[in-house]
């Protein structure tokens, strides 16, 4: 079983922010791999742990992305592939999933994973673009993979409930961050990383379309307002308890 | 004169609320504008909600019927969508941000080569595309976006906008849409129904979260009873992960998951700093603690003082009464 991981370096978002005239002022040494990144990759070791095969990690972003790259090895991941885009580019969803889908489409492969989001914009928009523009079949917001009979059973999050469906090879999976707890590279995994194969390459040895150039534009950045203190109800349980589920349902509307 | 289209979401047979937001917000964009607000609902039976959805003023209905719409399936709701995009060419194509919406808009977007805006808390039209508004770095920070194009797909978080009544007498349009099933892809074989614990806690519309001060299984059963009684996730602070009440998974805080539900409520919780990191983002905060000076009732829209043993259960007792009308 072949299986690609696409994965992302993202700033971390529990490290301090700062804003300056509506920038974002982020510690460049605080970024990290993407956590439902993470969760996918290590769904892809566990099930390669069972199964057999390879898993390959394919990160698109700077030249600093590397480190990132070395932590998916780290993790366990066979081979590395690293397209490196400009540092201070404004790529946003639409041309990531075209620089994917132009390094993915001459590969072979059972399945492509990765995060359902990235932790930084929040989009969600990557992965179901991607499978489009390889016209995949495709599950997103997985919380369990596992593999029978050469197709994924995937367990997804749904609207209605938690939907159990059948993915076949080759296909695409985007994974939630609660299915599993990511293993943090142990120190023989630091040390055999360095050894693996990882192959850096160009976004514009991709030959992508002219055409291919963001859709979208961040404008600026705000501090969120912080909440002001409602009211506090004391005296007699049954009274405030009673009188505060009808303030919900008559004020807020949300019974 | 352009279109702004509105798809409307039925789950459990009953069109979700979050969708009539972005349906308001679109209509009144599109009397500001001079435009045509649309709805249009895919669904195995779409007939049943035409007459409740007139109640909401779109000038125009659309519907794509099928059996294949019984569940959510992405790969016949976005052929489904894409005809509706060629038939009614929108300027803007507007969804509430659900499971199902963001299951389909990247891959739609791509389809139809058009920019993606998801997850917006605030829309509004420029003169040649959209811009906006949009939580990001788990919802510390508010972005502000645009795009241009001729045809624009956006989510909104639900609770952005109110849902405005304002009846019409709309045209009403079938699409002809059929569907191989051999074009599926996926083969969808069970839906284990949500409930308790099984919500995602991250998109909850409601999260009745357990703190300290639940102290036994009497305590464990008030928050059950309370959050099957508001179809809400249950969630835990770092003490009821950490002794092993509750699952991992469930943890709300900085460590733990970042939730913005509509409405929280903090039973048995203090408030201490790493928690609130993970909920100050919910649009409503009731808290439930015996202590006047927790730090949780800073931040809490409804601060109930009181043992919970005490509160709870007349508190559930009226929230039952009040659903029951």
């Amino acid at each position: 079983m072949k299986f690609y991981v696409c994965i992302k370096q993202v700033p971390d978002v529990y490290a301090p922010l700062q804003i300056k005239d509506g920038k974002l002022i982020q510690d460049a040494d605080r970024n990290v791999l993407n956590a439902y990144d993470a969760s996918a990759l290590e769904e892809a070791l566990v099930l390669k742990e069972e199964h057999g095969g390879e898993v390959e990690v394919v990160l698109v972003g700077p030249e600093k992305g590397a480190e990132t790259l070395r932590k998916g090895l780290a993790m366990g991941a066979d081979k590395g592939t690293h397209i490196v885009t400009n540092g201070d580019s404004d790529n946003d969803s639409y041309v990531y999933a075209n620089v994917l889908a132009s390094f993915f489409k001459d590969k072979e492969y059972d399945f492509i994973s990765c995060g359902k989001q990235s932790q930084d914009s929040d989009a969600g928009l990557t992965g179901s673009m991607l499978a489009d523009l390889l016209n995949l079949p495709y599950v997103t917001n997985a919380v369990g993979l596992t593999f029978d009979n050469g197709s994924l059973t995937v367990k997804r999050q749904g609207d209605a409930g938690q939907e159990i469906i059948t993915l076949p090879s080759p296909g695409l999976v985007t994974c939630s961050n609660d299915m599993n707890e990511p293993r943090i590279p142990s120190l023989k995994g630091i040390m055999q990383s360095k050894r693996k194969p990882v192959e850096t390459i160009s976004v514009s040895d991709l030959e992508l379309d002219e055409s291919i150039k963001p859709k979208t534009k961040i404008l600026s950045f705000e501090e969120k307002s912080m909440r002001e203190p409602g009211k506090k109800y004391e005296g007699e349980p049954e009274e405030i308890a009673r009188e505060v589920a009808q303030l919900l349902d008559t004020e807020e509307n949300l019974i | 004169m352009s279109t702004l289209l509105t798809n409307i979401s039925v789950i459990d047979g009953k069109i979700k609320r979050s969708s009539l937001e972005v349906l308001s917000r679109c209509n009144e964009l599109a009397e500001k504008n001079g435009h045509t607000s649309a709805a249009l609902i895919i669904d195995e039976s779409p007939g049943d909600y035409v007459d409740e959805l007139k109640k909401y003023g779109p000038a125009e209905i659309y519907t794509i019927e099928g059996p294949i719409f019984k569940n959510h399936l992405n790969t016949p709701v976005l052929r489904a969508l894409s005809k509706a995009v060629d038939h009614i060419n929108p300027a803007v194509v507007a969804f509430a941000s659900t499971e199902g919406s963001k299951d389909i808009m990247g891959a739609l977007s791509a389809n139809k080569n058009a920019a993606a805006l998801p997850d917006m808390s605030e829309f509004d039209l420029t003169e040649n595309g959209v811009k906006g508004k949009r939580p990001v770095m788990a919802a510390k920070i508010v972005s502000s976006v645009e795009a241009e194009g001729e045809t624009i797909v956006l989510s909104v978080r639900s609770g952005s906008y109110s849902v405005v009544e304002n009846g019409s007498d709309p045209k009403v349009e079938a699409i002809d849409f059929s569907f191989d099933d051999g074009d599926l892809g996926i083969v969808l074989k069970e839906i284990i129904s949500a409930s308790g614990d099984k919500i995602d806690l991250s998109e909850a519309e409601a999260i009745v979260a357990a703190g300290r001060g639940v102290k036994d299984d009497e305590g464990l059963k008030l928050i059950d009873e309370l959050a099957d009684l508001l179809n809400a996730g249950i969630g835990a602070s770092r003490a009821l992960t950490e002794s092993g009440v509750y699952d991992p998974s469930l943890q709300i805080g900085q460590t733990g998951k970042v939730v913005s539900p509509q409405l929280y409520i903090a039973v048995g919780i203090s408030g201490a700093i790493q928690h609130v990191a993970g909920m100050a983002n919910s649009k409503v905060i009731v808290a439930i603690n015996k202590d006047p000076d927790a730090p949780i009732f800073e931040i809490s829209d409804y601060g109930i003082v009181g043992d919970l043993y005490k509160v709870l259960p007349p508190f559930i007792e009226e929230l039952k009464k009040i659903k029951q009308n």
